[in-house]
C-alpha cells in the first residue's frame, strides 16, 4: 500500500491528468456546439430539487424580508411621502390610458385592423434565485407539464424580466435581462427606434444596433419589438438613462431580485410563409391570376374600357387596397373587392 | 465462512470511506447552487466544491484523483447552470497546478495556508473567466463578462474557505484520516 501511495503521488498520476484535461477540453467544446445534452440534465436536477427548493424557500424569503425591512425602516416617513405623489400622477395617467386605450379600440375597428394575438399567461412562484458571475437566473414552478416553453417571455406585475430557456417538466430556468447572454429587439419611443438589449451582468442592460442617425432622449420608454416572432410586441421593459459617457442604459420596470409570483406569456403567433415566387406579385395581392394573353384577332379589336378603370371605384373600409397592384390586368373591380374583403375577414378570425 | 464476512466488511467501509472526498465535493457543489439567495443576489455564492478539491489535492492525492475533480467540476456545470464545461476545466486545471506544486502548498499553515487557497482560488475564477470570454469572443455579439462579479466569487470563496476547511478537515480526521494506512 505504501508502494501504491508513492506511485499516486509520482509519476504515473500524471497520465490520467492530461486525459482528464483533455476530456475537459472537449466538454467545453461539446458543450458550446451541443448545449442541449446538458440542459436536459439541469432540466431533471431541477426537477428533483423542486421540492426541495420550495420548502427552503419560505424561511429564506422571510429572512430576506426582515434584513430588507431593517434598512427600510428609516426612510419610511420619506418613502411614504414619495409613493403618495407617485400614486397621485399615476392616477391622471390611468385616466389619460383608459381614454386613449378606447380611442385606439375605435380607431381598429374603423380601420379592420389586424388584432394582436392572444396570449395565454401561466402564473408561477420564483422557487429560486442564482446570481453568478456567468449567469443570472431564477427558477419557476411551472415547466413543460403547465405549458411553459423555452423562449416565452416572464412577467413581473411591472415590466418583463427575461425569457425562459430551459424547461423541465415541473421547473423552468428563467434567463433574465440583465444575464451576460440575453438579447432582445426592443422598440425606443418616440421615435420608434429598433435596437438590440444586450444584458452584461450589470443591474442596467446596454443598448446595440442603434442607429447612428436617430437621438435618444433619458426616459425614453423600452418595449419589446416583437422582431423575429419570438415575443410579443409592446411588453414594457424599461426606460432609457444615460451613463454619463454619451451612451444610453435601460433602467428595466421589473424588479427580479423581489418578485415572487411572475408571469409566462404563451406567445405562439404563426409562423409566416411567404408565397411562392410564381405567386408573385397577383396572386399575393388575393387576386385572381392574369388571364392568359388574347389572340392576335382578339387584340385587334378596341379596346371598349381603360385598364385604369378599377381605380376609380371607392374604398371602403375594410377593403385592401389592391386594385392599383394590377397595372394591365382585366378589370375585375368587384371580384377583387370581394376576394380582398374575403381576407381581410380571414385575418380577423 | 465467519472468516471471510469478517475480511468483507471493512472492505466495503474502506471503499466507502474511499469515496468521501468525492462525496463532501459534491455536497459541497449542491450546497453551493441551491438557488436561493440570502442577500437578494448581492453576492455570488462561494466555490465551496474548490475547498475539498484543494484540502484533499494536498492531504490525500490518491483519493482525490483527477478523475474525481473532473466529477466535482462536471457537477457544478450541471447545477450552476453556467456555459458547460467552464468549471470542469477550471477545476482540473486548478488541480494540476496544486498538485505541480503539492509541497509549497502543502508546507503553509495559519494564514498563509489562507493565502495559499486564495492563490489557487484565484487560479480558478481567472480560468474560468478566461474560457468564458474565449467563448464570448467566438460568439458574433457577446459581451465578455464583467470582472466585478468574478472578483465578488473570488473573495466569497477566500472569506468561506476558513469555515469550510474546518468541516472538510473534521471529516478527514473522523473518517479518512483514521483509514490513512488502509484505503
Amino acid at each position: 500500500m505504501a508502494n501504491a501511495w508513492k506511485i499516486a503521488r509520482k509519476g504515473n498520476a500524471q497520465l490520467p491528468l492530461v486525459i482528464v484535461i483533455a476530456l475537459a477540453v472537449v466538454l467545453v467544446l461539446l458543450g458550446k456546439a451541443q448545449g442541449g445534452l446538458f440542459d436536459r440534465a439541469r432540466g431533471h436536477a431541477t426537477d428533483l430539487l423542486a421540492p426541495v427548493l420550495e420548502k427552503v424557500r419560505a424561511p429564506v424569503a422571510g429572512f430576506d424580508r426582515w434584513m430588507g425591512s431593517i434598512t427600510e425602516i428609516f426612510s419610511v416617513y420619506q418613502e411614504n411621502l414619495r409613493l403618495k405623489d407617485e400614486n397621485a400622477r399615476l392616477r391622471q395617467w390611468r385616466n389619460v390610458a383608459v381614454v386613449l386605450q378606447g380611442r385606439v379600440g375605435r380607431y381598429q375597428q374603423l380601420l379592420h385592423a389586424v388584432p394582436d394575438p392572444r396570449m395565454n399567461a401561466v402564473l408561477a412562484k420564483v422557487i429560486g434565485r442564482a446570481n453568478r458571475p456567468f449567469l443570472q437566473t431564477m427558477i419557476l414552478d411551472a415547466g413543460r407539464d403547465n405549458h411553459a416553453l423555452p423562449g416565452e417571455a416572464v412577467m413581473d406585475p411591472r415590466g418583463m424580466i427575461g425569457r425562459i430557456y430551459l424547461t423541465g417538466n415541473r421547473t423552468s430556468w428563467v434567463i433574465l435581462l440583465t444575464d451576460l447572454n440575453s438579447r432582445i429587439p426592443v422598440t425606443i419611443s418616440p421615435g420608434n427606434v429598433q435596437a438590440i438589449m444586450a444584458g452584461d451582468n450589470s443591474p442596467m442592460p446596454a443598448l446595440d444596433m442603434v442607429s447612428h442617425t436617430v437621438t435618444l432622449h433619458a426616459g425614453d420608454q423600452v418595449t419589446s419589438s416583437g422582431d423575429g416572432g419570438f415575443l410579443p410586441a409592446g411588453l414594457p421593459v424599461g426606460t432609457l438613462v444615460s451613463d454619463g459617457s454619451g451612451r444610453f442604459r435601460v433602467a428595466l420596470l421589473s424588479d427580479p431580485g423581489a418578485s415572487q409570483d411572475v408571469e409566462i406569456l404563451n406567445f405562439s403567433k404563426p409562423p409566416e410563409t411567404p408565397p411562392a415566387n410564381a405567386e408573385l406579385p397577383v396572386e399575393a395581392a388575393g387576386l385572381k391570376p392574369e388571364a392568359p394573353p388574347p389572340a392576335p384577332a382578339a387584340a385587334a379589336k378596341p379596346q371598349t374600357q381603360p385598364q385604369t378603370q378599377p381605380q376609380i371605384q371607392p374604398q371602403q373600409p375594410g377593403q385592401a387596397k389592391t386594385a392599383p397592384l394590377r397595372p394591365g390586368a382585366a378589370p375585375q373591380p368587384e371580384t377583387a373587392a370581394t376576394q380582398a374583403q374575403g381576407e381581410t375577414e380571414g385575418a380577423d378570425r | 465462512m465467519v472468516s471471510l464476512e469478517r475480511a468483507g466488511s471493512p472492505n466495503r467501509f474502506r471503499s466507502l470511506i474511499g469515496l468521501t472526498p468525492l462525496s463532501c465535493g459534491l455536497f459541497c457543489t449542491l450546497l453551493t447552487n441551491i438557488p436561493v439567495s440570502f442577500l437578494g443576489g448581492l453576492v455570488p455564492p462561494p466555490l465551496l466544491a474548490l475547498v475539498p478539491v484543494y484540502f484533499w489535492c494536498l492531504m490525500r492525492p490518491d483519493l482525490m484523483t483527477p478523475v474525481v475533480v473532473l466529477i466535482i467540476g462536471f457537477a457544478e456545470d450541471v447545477l450552476s447552470g453556467g456555459p458547460p464545461g467552464v468549471w470542469t476545466l477550471s477545476f482540473v486545471l486548478t488541480y494540476a497546478l496544486v498538485a505541480r506544486y503539492r509541497d509549497s502548498f502543502a508546507g503553509l499553515a495559519g494564514l498563509a495556508a489562507i493565502v495559499g487557497f486564495a492563490a489557487a482560488a484565484t487560479f480558478a475564477c481567472t480560468a474560468a473567466y478566461v474560457v468564458v470570454a474565449a467563448l464570448a469572443f467566438i460568439t458574433p455579439g457577446a459581451h465578455s463578462p464583467p470582472v466585478g462579479s468574478s472578483i465578488s466569487e473570488l473573495a466569497m470563496t477566500v472569506l468561506f474557505y476558513a469555515p469550510a476547511v474546518l468541516v472538510v478537515s473534521w471529516l478527514h480526521r473522523r473518517l479518512v484520516g483514521a483509514s490513512r494506512g488502509d484505503v
